[in-house]
């Protein structure tokens, strides 16, 4: 048995996990059922969900604000100022929402049944230029951000501008933009960090949430041991991939910011206590008054995540 | 490119056919030119919103990706009518008779075949995204500002459907032509040299650059 | 059957499509849907009853990439340059641009030869994509000469070989479709090939001086303007300079502090341009004309474009890329001796070919190979062999191969543009052209020569401006 899996990019922090289950999968079945990862070479990231509803492949990642529409129910998760810390936080809190009923039929339209979340820590801000020290002083700062993050911004006066990921670097260096938010492996993978001159260490404002995703029907049609053999790697995979991102990630970005001289921003409680009111309310009832109008029990999901942050918390 | 010089046109049937769809055809290039000025004009009111009011436009790269599939979709039947998609033609250009529209009839049978295909496949990509009981129709959405993406997905199909008609129109002349064992058949473009094709678009626009 | 052996097959499958004259987009995207419905079908072990479902999956699989990878903010640069240079030839710029060079540089030797370069270089710096560039100089540039005594051949070689500046000086169509297909950075792109279409140009520009002072009577020249006859030309010239202005602001970001993306310097330079075709009193004919011709090379440009990414999705099942990259990187001779047959490679391909439909077919197999000649992905300049990053090979190959297929349209014995100019001319036969070009395409050769050998020509300007 061999199942074709649809990632994008290059391998990275992001996709450690997927790469764990793939080996833990195949010493459990000598090499009986294996995992087949492709790079980009089986879709496009905004098409995986596509990919795993037609049938064509069996296993895929996607990140739910690439197309809210499509999976409306997970995108709770992208909501600003959510209050979650860690990535062990956020990887249990995605588990049980993955658990809830009505993420279940949200994504059982897509033939898709979540396995695992790919963790990512709060996304921050690198910039070049004077940094903002107070957030009066992000008033008609243009920022790359998108979604939530970007509306949270706004809220600060900022100005929220869209492009592609790829097309950041170059807009940074020519000063279309003079900041651009993002996870800290991606602020290295897109050199963001290659001519900043600070960044926010606890701004926070919230993430992006990316499931594995399996074809349902693929899952049922496996034979019980295989079945067995991927459900009962899913927890080991997460542990090596937030374990590995922590390390490899997070154990790079503090000395790397030092190497290049980048300043660390960090605000008061009560600035940040300020901003979270501002952004996060509103944030959430629109959310929650947008999807009920799907038909999603959004109050009900959204309780349900924030009840989870306040019992770690 | 070929001109539309090279489609002769009789009161036949096929020919008026031809013709008919030629000026649907037409519409919906002009519409595909139109977006391209649209597209000009979204980055003229971006640049001016950012350098100049400080408020850059929102959405801006959501709106050139609703935008694109209609500028790169709308006007293929109307370049397949004018024989403009590019092929090989060093062997083709050899053909003459009955061996041309016998050769010309199996590729666009094979075409046809591809364009149903997609046709279907391109519909079915649009029904994932388009759902008459949610907000906007929508099922899918742009990554910023969160534009259904359905309208843009459905002009694929829809100019697929009119390529396969206006395919199913060639393979209909071709055959005809291959019946009749005819020189210079209607309602199909006729092989061009390159020198010809860039000869006769150097005089359309010199004429319209005077 | 191997996925390697599928690939193998599919492929074959798509040259003998395109050699029977289907249309090259179409050709790609039939194979892939095949090799698609193969793909699939074989997983089912090639039960009848399944094969229903490997067709639909494949179908819908095909299905989604027109769509999704025409959508796509990189590619509305495509539309944007082609109607730049519909719009500039409505405008009437070519010829206000010949006619200033002329004035200016007409009384160097063979004078009106390099204002015909110039010129048809100015216009390349304003036109992403033309198959009329020499169509249309031949018609405004070789009367002119032939009426003052120049060789008609020589004239004729200038015209065909200037035409061919139009992809390599930025903005170009080519070069955009060549960034998306190897998903590299298109401003960097654009950036690395204006010094060697500068260089092309130069190089054009003193061999027909050089060619008219060695042989007296080749290309007189023309003298007797007046400062003021030559002031007075400058105004229907300027737009042009308006525009690369835009574009250099745009794209190149001299002053580091920049005012939009390459897409919107594009856009600018559009606008531009169609303000001041209407000033001149274009109408809505005119307009609707250029919208039209706009709208058809742009589906033809992006036909392929879905097309051939339909073969690409198939090739992602397959492993045909990286088989291919693994032979050519693990081959014993030298990596620029892999490289020169390579480019061998394309220059025969070139003559039989359309430039972009050249491009769009193989670079998905051969630019992971050209990759793992260079020590693979990931690799460091000091590491490689051609002593580039593989960020950096991909954009000096780019450059390589678009100059190439340039020079093939001016390479005997079917070099497109000597047939174009010989099809505009009832004089000239298209024997005397390729005569009359010979000199441009030694020139032409020993600059891609220049541009293999070191790589530097090329990478000079992208790392003085990404660097700091
Ligand atoms: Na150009
Ligand atoms: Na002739």
């Amino acid at each position: 048995e061999e199942w074709d899996v649809s990632l994008w990019g290059a391998r990275r922090a992001f996709t450690e996990h997927v790469e764990k289950l793939a080996e833990l999968v195949e010493e459990k079945t000598d090499g009986e059922f294996t995992l087949n990862i492709s790079y980009g070479g089986l879709s496009n990231n905004r098409e995986n969900l596509d990919g795993i509803s037609i049938g064509a492949f069996e296993m895929a990642q996607f990140c739910a604000g690439y197309h809210a529409d499509k999976n409306p129910s997970i995108t709770v998760l992208e909501l600003p100022f959510l209050g979650i810390s860690t990535l062990e936080q956020e990887r249990e809190i995605s588990q049980a929402l993955y658990e809830h009923p009505a993420v279940q039929e949200d994504l059982s339209r897509w033939n898709a049944t979540l396995l695992m979340p790919s963790p990512l820590p709060q996304y921050n801000i690198v910039g070049t230029g004077e940094a903002p020290r107070t957030l009066d002083d992000y008033a008609g700062l243009a920022v790359r951000a998108t979604g939530g993050i970007g509306r949270a911004m706004e809220e600060v006066g900022a100005v929220p501008t869209s492009m592609t990921a790829s097309e950041v670097r170059q807009a940074m260096d020519s000063g279309v933009i003079t900041a651009a938010s993002f996870a800290p492996h991606a602020h290295m993978s897109f050199g963001t960090v290659e001519n900043a001159d600070w960044w926010t260490t606890n701004l926070n404002p919230g993430t992006v949430n990316c499931p594995v995703v399996v074809n349902t029907d693929a899952l049922e049609a496996l034979p019980d041991e295989y079945r067995e053999a991927l459900l009962s790697s899913v927890d080991e995979a997460l542990d090596y991939y937030v374990t590995n991102y922590e390390g490899a990630t997070m154990d790079a970005w503090g000395p790397m910011l030092d190497e290049k001289g980048i300043e660390q921003v960090t605000y008061s409680d009560e600035d940040l206590a300020a901003f979270r009111e501002a952004v996060a309310e509103p944030a959430a009832q629109a959310w929650i008054e947008e999807n009920a109008a799907r038909g999603l029990p959004a109050q009900e999901l959204y309780d349900f995540v924030t009840g989870m942050v306040e019992q770690d918390g | 490119m070929a001109g539309p010089t090279n489609i002769l046109s009789d009161g036949s049937a096929l020919s008026r056919l031809d013709r008919a769809l030629f000026r649907v055809e037409g519409w919906l290039a002009l519409i595909a030119g139109l977006a391209v000025l649209g597209l000009m004009a979204l980055a003229v009111v971006s640049v001016g919103g950012r350098n100049f009011l400080g408020r850059p436009l929102s959405g801006y790269v959501d709106w050139i990706e609703l935008a694109m599939p209609f500028i790169a979709f709308l006007a293929i039947s109307y370049t397949q009518r004018l024989g403009g998609h590019v092929r090989m033609d060093i062997v083709i250009g050899r053909l003459g008779g009955r061996t041309l529209w016998a050769a010309e009839w199996l590729t666009t049978l094979l075409t046809l075949a591809l364009a149903v295909a997609l046709c279907w496949g391109t519909w079915q990509h649009f029904g994932r995204s388009f759902d008459w009981d949610m907000p906007r129709f929508s099922r899918d959405s742009s990554i910023d500002i969160g534009l259904p993406l359905w309208p843009a997905k459905l002009v694929v199909p829809v100019a697929f459907a009119i390529l396969s008609l206006r395919l199913a129109l060639q393979l209909w002349g071709f055959g005809r032509a291959f019946a009749r064992g005819e020189e210079r058949p209607v309602a199909v473009p006729l092989i061009e040299s390159a020198a010809e094709v860039a000869a006769a678009e150097a005089a359309a626009l010199e004429r319209a650059g005077r | 059957m191997t996925s390697l052996e599928m690939g193998l097959w599919v492929t074959g499958l798509l040259l003998v499509l395109v050699v029977l004259g289907m249309r090259v987009g179409f050709a790609a995207g039939l194979a892939g849907l095949a090799g698609l419905v193969w793909n699939f079908w074989e997983k089912k072990d090639y039960a009848w009853g399944e094969l229903g479902w490997a067709i639909s999956v494949a179908a819908q699989q095909a299905g989604q990439v027109p769509h999704s990878k025409v959508a796509s903010q990189a590619l509305s640069l495509i539309p944007i340059f082609i109607l730049i240079g519909y719009l500039a030839y409505h405008a009437g710029l070519t010829r206000a641009l010949f006619e200033a060079a002329k004035r200016w540089v007409g009384w160097l030797p063979g004078g009106l030869g390099v204002s015909t370069v110039f010129a048809t270089a100015g216009f390349a710096a304003v036109s992403g994509a033309s198959v009329a560039t020499s169509a249309v100089f031949a018609r405004i540039a070789i009367p002119e000469m032939l009426s003052i005594g120049y060789d008609r051949r020589f004239a004729a070689g200038v015209v065909a070989a200037a035409g061919t500046l139009a992809s390599l000086i930025p903005p170009s169509a080519i070069l955009v479709i060549y960034a998306i297909i190897v998903e590299q950075d298109v401003g960097t792109l654009l950036l690395a090939g204006f010094v060697p279409g500068a260089f092309s140009a130069l190089v054009y520009g003193g061999l027909v001086v050089g060619m008219a002072v060695a042989w007296r009577g080749l290309g007189p020249p023309v003298r007797g303007f007046t400062w003021g006859q030559r002031l007075a030309s400058l105004p229907g010239a300027l737009p042009i300079v308006g525009v690369i202005a835009i574009i250099i602001l745009f794209v190149y970001n001299p002053f580091g502090d920049a005012f939009g993306t390459p897409t919107e310097g594009g856009a600018l330079g559009a606008a531009l341009i169609l303000v001041i075709a209407l000033a001149k009193g274009m109408g809505w004919r005119d307009l609707a004309s250029a919208l039209l011709e706009t709208a058809k090379l742009t589906a033809m440009i992006f036909t392929i474009i879905w097309g051939v990414l339909i073969y690409v999705r198939f090739l992602g099942f397959a492993d045909l890329p990286s088989a291919f990259a693994g032979w050519i990187g693990g081959l014993e001779q030298s990596p620029y001796m892999t490289l020169v047959l390579i480019l061998l490679a394309y220059a025969v391909l070139g003559m039989f070919m359309d430039a972009i439909g050249m491009l769009l077919l193989t670079l998905p197999i051969v630019f992971p190979a050209v990759i793992a000649l260079n020590g693979g992905p990931g690799v460091a300049a000091a590491d490689s062999p051609f002593g580039l990053s593989s960020v950096e090979v991909g954009i000096w190959f780019g450059i390589i191969v678009v100059k190439m297929a340039e020079f093939c349209l001016i390479t005997p014995p079917i070099g497109l543009n000597c047939f174009v100019v010989a099809g505009v001319r009832d004089d000239l036969s298209v024997q005397d052209v390729f005569r009359g070009v010979t000199p441009f395409f030694i020139a032409d050769a020993l600059t891609i020569a220049a541009l293999v050998a070191f790589p530097a020509i090329v990478m000079w300007l992208p790392r003085l401006l990404l660097s700091g």
